[in-house]
């Protein structure tokens, strides 16, 4: 079925895996695989003490009508002391195993986080959202799932082997029968999972499709509810479970075929054994308890001997699991475009600079302009022309394709459209890990018109997000600006992050770090005309030409697409009441 | 202390199964089967007792053993035969178990599914979706893991100690009874261990959840970190919690690790006490060598399926603990609840009537009724059909509440709002939607097609009548700059159109039930100004001829309405056209004037 080099392929590759998984913790490993072989040798041992008491306890005491009461308590002591012993054995590999497996994985999760840190946004955009979390969650878990059975799996086979020495020494005939039932299992095992993985597997991709379909379906309740399709969308979904049920079922057929089979030939071993060993003891070349100690042995190794068939199968899941944290973990980090910057002047300066997502999408060619301090720059035009890649370029989340930039100082603040929060206080979310003093923290909020913080339940130390508090729009993106400002950058960069804010809040905001953040470097989106009113300069942002920095009022004798553009704003205004007419 | 856990698990068993009756469908017969299965396992044990006793004759005189092998070969065959039958009515017994399951288990998605679907925004909110969505999928998947692994286990097992016992009791009742009676003190002590490990796999469960959330927070939140510098900082915070997940998880396997060696030592005890007393009573009660051998393999088979037992345990509390979640969910109350009695709108002009209206919100764990402040309080109005009304207020002021409302999205505390004279809990929910439509604040958009999207409205809808929709509120222009006209995908959440052109979407999607009532929660986030002049032109166009409701928050939408509510903490402070209202002194007036200020200073 499969062709010897694939096979030993596999054999290498899945030793290489076995290698780099306990090369995390040694230490815990090996004691868990002493107890293993403690709990092997005690069990073979088991099994010879039970021959001693059949033939020399049982068969003698029947035989002769004689109660030895030494006999019968050395017996008994030695049947508590092994499984003692054995129990001890037990309680190491299993503890130490978990130990070993679970510490591995925090290792795991603290290289893929080292990842996910070290990483700029340039790198992140590329990767999806759903693929980075399945290597922090279910990768990790999959490359660990196979250290758990794994001593067991090694005690198995050793006691496999001195078990398989003890069968074979004590009757050739007989033991050579038993042992070579032995691989008959174990394929049997492998071929099973095989077989019965293939429709786990399309079970699992069938539930990854319906998982995305229920959170789709979920997330957009609102419009399900807005025409009334609950009924609907129930009948989607679960044409989607049903395909989950049906890979399913057909799983569990094969599976129920291939455990009936697996109980099966043991017994039937078991029984053929006891007509060999009849004929064995006739001729006088096998006791009663060595039959019995025979076919005790080869029980005990039927069942652990499915767990190596289910360890073995379990590999192809670790490994790629494994593998792709590997690939994460050596895909080569991304320079930070922030390090590329000129720190020099007291002036943001960019030089013949070209931006855009990659060179065949570039938003804005050869452009150079200098911002001077104190000064508010509002970015202007329609969306797609590159305002938000621009301000994104400046802050360093999106590196230039050419050209340079220098900063008078480090602390370069963006502020983005739809800000993310952290699921942890509010002034956590603003120091950012800093230390900042509290009447800093207030100041902040009060710069960015946050009052509303005072009114949560525990003030700044209220727990947003998911555990916590939930916020709107507006009060998440003042928090953005809080954590913005209380920096003092010397440039301020905002993504149109007053957007959810109501005209005299944003107006507010804008006059408060005009105030308070007076030498600072200020640009930002506009998409409201009372925004572009404020700004000392304007750039006009359009799918041909760019224009700027100059003054609005320049710009609209300039630039006729710019005046096309404020006449749309005006457009909405003009249709309004005629009161509003007068008013203007 | 452990009673009641364990009281609690089969009261959440019962509850599931009253659940999902289709769990006990046909369970009678898939036991008995389990059981003709599991006797196949003490044939071996029965065999070697008949073959010591019978077939190798042991006499007095060991030196004389004479061996009658034909006799063992007659009793080896027919255990062979029986072994195959029981091999068939095993497979059989699990087939159908799997099969059940998972029959019932589609069925419990699918109720999930229903029920989700129908409960309130409220319990819809953002922070709640993700387990919602855990609920339908992780849920349900750990109690299918239970019944193709765990519950197959107790089926199989059980079954077993059934059986070795009723095989015990027939040889030598007192043995029997006296492993049975060893066997006993084993179950509490692994109920000990058992409740010890359910709080330890809670508490992983807990820690691993908070590890997976917070380096979700550095994949969503990379920008901000790479802003401010912070990945190292955030980077260990998920460190930490990454070194509590791992204490927690090698706490439990501890615990767990003691599991299997009491099942040990237990069997241990009941193997050394059956070989002393079985030796000290000797012949003289009828026992054998092959009686007493036979008896030491059957004490091992029973105890073996109450250590395999164990091993599912924690499995067990999974699908336990994922069981009463879902129950859970099924517990909470529907939203807005189908009406029992409905009554069908008439043709008569749809008239709106608010009477006496107040909303608040349920109160959440741990809140007091107190806790949970009035949203809207004693609001009266009446709105004649056809009039366009723009409803403002200040962010909290209970207009999105009012919105909310009017479109049954949730059903008011006190009062209640009439179309047509009829109350709003008295019509069917298919009337209900086809009568009156809500654009909301963002639009969702579904991962397909804008025609998949559009058809969303309206599933038998035409290619061309798509098409027409576009034309009908001045969008014709637009639809023609999609790339693939209707086959034009959208992206997930509609993320390959700007926020403006998701908003038009909906605008054509709300245009194809051409609702008598309409009811639009104005986008707050900024579009662009091409975006903005069409979408204006289209909410004209749309708004003609019926009653259009906005929640506007923006007061050019207030301008152009015939009538504007003004809503202040919950409370309808003013009620008018825009021209009067403006001229009134009060908070329009005063909302107004700042707007003015702030859009004259840019010109």
């Amino acid at each position: 079925m499969h062709d010897h080099s694939s096979t030993s392929g596999r054999f290498h590759r899945t030793i290489k895996l076995l290698r780099a998984l306990i090369s995390y913790h040694p230490g815990l490993f090996s004691i868990s695989m002493a107890g293993a072989a403690l709990f092997a040798v005690c069990t073979v041992a088991s099994s010879w003490l039970l021959r001693w008491i059949i033939d020399e306890v049982i068969v003698r005491r029947f035989d002769s009508q004689h109660f030895s009461l030494s006999r019968t308590l050395t017996a008994v002591a030695l049947l508590l002391g092994l499984s003692l012993i054995r129990a001890c054995g037990v309680i190491v590999r299993r503890s130490f195993a978990g130990r070993a497996q679970w510490r591995t994985a925090q290792s795991l999760t603290d290289e893929v986080v080292d990842v996910l840190v070290q990483q700029p946004p340039q790198w992140h955009r590329q990767q999806s959202t759903g693929d980075l979390l399945t290597r922090a969650g279910v990768d990790v878990d999959a490359s660990v799932a196979v250290m758990a059975p794994l001593p067991y799996a090694s005690s198995v086979i050793l006691m496999m082997v001195i078990a398989g020495y003890g069968l074979i020494s004590n009757d050739v005939a007989l033991g050579v029968a038993a042992t070579s039932v032995f691989p008959l299992l174990i394929g049997l095992n492998v071929l099973y999972q095989r077989r019965v993985d293939k429709w786990f597997d399309i079970a699992q991709g069938e539930l990854g499709s319906l998982s995305a379909a229920v959170h789709e379906s979920f997330e957009g309740v609102t419009v399900v509810k807005a025409f009334g399709a609950e009924n609907r969308e129930t009948e989607r979904l679960a044409v989607i479970a049903s395909r989950v049920q049906n890979a399913r079922v057909e799983a569990i057929r094969l599976r129920s075929l291939f455990e009936a089979a697996l109980d099966f030939v043991p017994n039937l071993t078991n029984i053929c054994l006891v007509i060999g060993g009849a004929f064995r003891v006739r001729s006088g070349d096998l006791t009663v308890g060595e039959l019995a100690s025979f076919i005790y042995m080869f029980t005990l190794l039927v069942f652990p001997l499915r767990l190596i068939g289910y360890a073995l199968s379990e590999m192809p899941r670790s490994q790629a699991g494994f593998g792709r944290i590997q690939r994460l973990r050596l895909s080569p980090i991304l320079t930070d475009p922030r390090s590329k910057y000129l720190r020099a002047g007291t002036e943001l300066e960019v030089k013949s600079i070209a931006i855009g997502h990659d060179s065949e999408h570039v938003l804005l060619k050869n452009f150079s302009a200098t911002f001077r301090p104190g000064t508010f720059t509002a970015l202007v035009g329609y969306t797609g022309c590159g305002k938000s890649t621009f301000l994104q370029s400046l802050a360093g989340t999106i590196p230039c394709l050419q050209g340079d930039i220098s900063t008078p100082g480090k602390q370069v603040s963006l502020v983005f459209q739809e800000p993310f929060l952290f699921g942890t206080s509010v002034s956590d979310n603003i120091c950012m890990g800093e230390h900042f003093e509290d009447n800093e923290i207030l100041w902040s909020l009060a710069v960015a018109e946050a009052d509303f913080v005072h009114q949560l339940p525990q003030g700044i130390n209220t727990i947003i997000g998911e555990r916590g508090v939930g916020l709107s729009g507006g009060q998440r993106q003042r928090i953005a600006l809080a954590r913005a400002v209380i920096r003092r950058p010397q440039i301020l960069l905002l993504d149109d992050t007053t957007s959810a804010l109501d005209p005299n809040t944003e107006m507010k905001v804008l006059k408060n770090i005009e105030n308070e953040l007076s030498d600072a470097v200020v640009i930002a989106v506009a998409s409201r005309p009372s925004l572009i009113g404020m700004a000392d300069e304007v750039m006009f942002f359009h799918p041909e030409i760019m224009v700027g920095p100059s003054q609005h009022l320049e710009l609209l004798v300039q630039s006729g697409p710019y005046r096309a553009l404020m006449q749309a704003y005006e457009r909405p205004k003009e249709q309004n009441s005629s009161h509003s007419k007068d008013l203007l | 202390m452990i009673e009641s856990t364990n009281n609690g698990a089969i009261a959440t068993l019962n509850r599931g199964v009253r659940a999902v009756p289709s769990l006990r469908q046909g369970i009678g017969f898939t036991v008995f089967l389990a059981l003709i299965g599991a006797s196949g396992r003490v044939v071996v044990p029965v065999v070697i007792q008949q073959a010591i006793d019978h077939g190798l004759h042991l006499t007095n005189n060991s030196a004389q053993q004479t061996v009658n092998v034909s006799l063992v070969i007659k009793v080896c065959v027919g255990a062979a035969i029986y072994l195959l039958i029981a091999a068939v009515a095993q497979r059989t017994a699990v087939s159908r178990l799997g099969q059940r399951s998972e029959a019932a288990l589609f069925e419990l998605r699918v109720q999930l599914f229903q029920h989700i679907h129908l409960l309130s925004l409220e319990d819809h909110n953002d922070e709640q979706r993700g387990s919602l969505v855990a609920r339908v999928t992780s849920d349900v998947e750990t109690l299918s893991q239970f019944f193709s692994w765990g519950g197959l286990a107790y089926l199989l097992d059980g079954a077993l100690m059934v059986i070795v016992a009723s095989v015990m009791l027939a040889y030598d009742w007192v043995l029997a009874l006296i492993v049975i009676a060893i066997s006993t003190p084993l179950i509490y002590v692994l109920r000990r261990v058992q409740s010890k490990l359910i709080a330890a796999y809670d508490a992983t469960r807990s820690a691993n959840s908070f590890v997976l959330g917070s380096t979700a927070e550095l994949v969503t939140g990379a920008e901000t970190l790479h802003a401010y510098s912070a990945g190292a900082i955030f980077g260990q915070r998920v460190k930490k919690s990454a070194k509590a997940r791992g204490d927690a998880q090698t706490k439990a396997t501890m615990i767990g690790a003691l599991l299997f060696p009491s099942g040990e030592i237990f069997g241990a005890i009941a193997v050394s006490s059956v070989v002393f007393i079985g030796l000290w009573r000797g012949s003289g009660s009828g026992l054998t060598a092959g009686a007493l051998v036979g008896f030491i393999f059957l004490t091992y088979r029973f105890l073996e399926p109450i250590a395999e037992l164990t091993e599912v345990l924690d499995q067990t509390q999974t699908a336990i603990s994922g069981m009463r979640r879902i129950l859970g969910i099924l517990a909470i109350p529907v939203g807005p609840e189908a009406p029992k009695y409905p009554i069908e709108v008439g043709s008569g002009p749809l008239d709106i009537e608010i009477e006496n209206l107040s909303f608040a919100y349920r109160p959440r764990d741990g809140e007091s009724e107190i806790d949970s402040h009035a949203v809207l309080q004693n609001v009266y109005c009446s709105i004649p059909f056809g009039t366009q009304v723009a409803i403002v207020g200040e962010t909290g002021s209970g207009k999105t509440t009012l919105g909310r409302l009017l479109s049954r999205f949730s059903d008011p505390t006190v009062g209640q709002i009439s179309i047509g004279g009829i109350p709003l809990n008295r019509i069917q929910n298919d009337e209900l939607r086809k009568l009156l439509v809500v654009v909301p604040q963002e639009p969702f958009l579904f991962s397909d097609t804008v025609a998949a999207n559009l058809r969303f409205a309206l599933p038998r809808a035409t290619q061309q009548q798509l098409v027409d929709a576009f034309s009908n509120v001045d969008l014709q222009d637009w639809f023609e700059t999609l790339p693939m006209g209707l086959d034009t995908l959208v992206g997930q959440r509609g993320s390959q159109l700007s926020a403006g052109e998701r908003q038009l979407i909906a605008l054509v999607r709300a245009s194809l039930i051409n609702p008598s009532i309409l009811i639009l929660d104005e986008a707050t986030s900024s579009v662009d100004a091409s975006t903005e002049v069409r979408l204006t032109r289209a909410l004209d166009k749309l708004s003609r001829g019926r009653t259009t409701i906005s929640i506007a928050h923006r007061l050019s939408t207030a301008a152009r309405a015939d009538r504007v509510l003004v809503l202040d903490s919950g409370l309808l402070v003013q009620d008018g056209t825009h021209d009067e209202l403006v001229t009134t002194p009060g908070l329009y007036c005063e909302m107004y004037k700042s707007w003015e200020m702030s859009r004259n200073s840019a010109d």
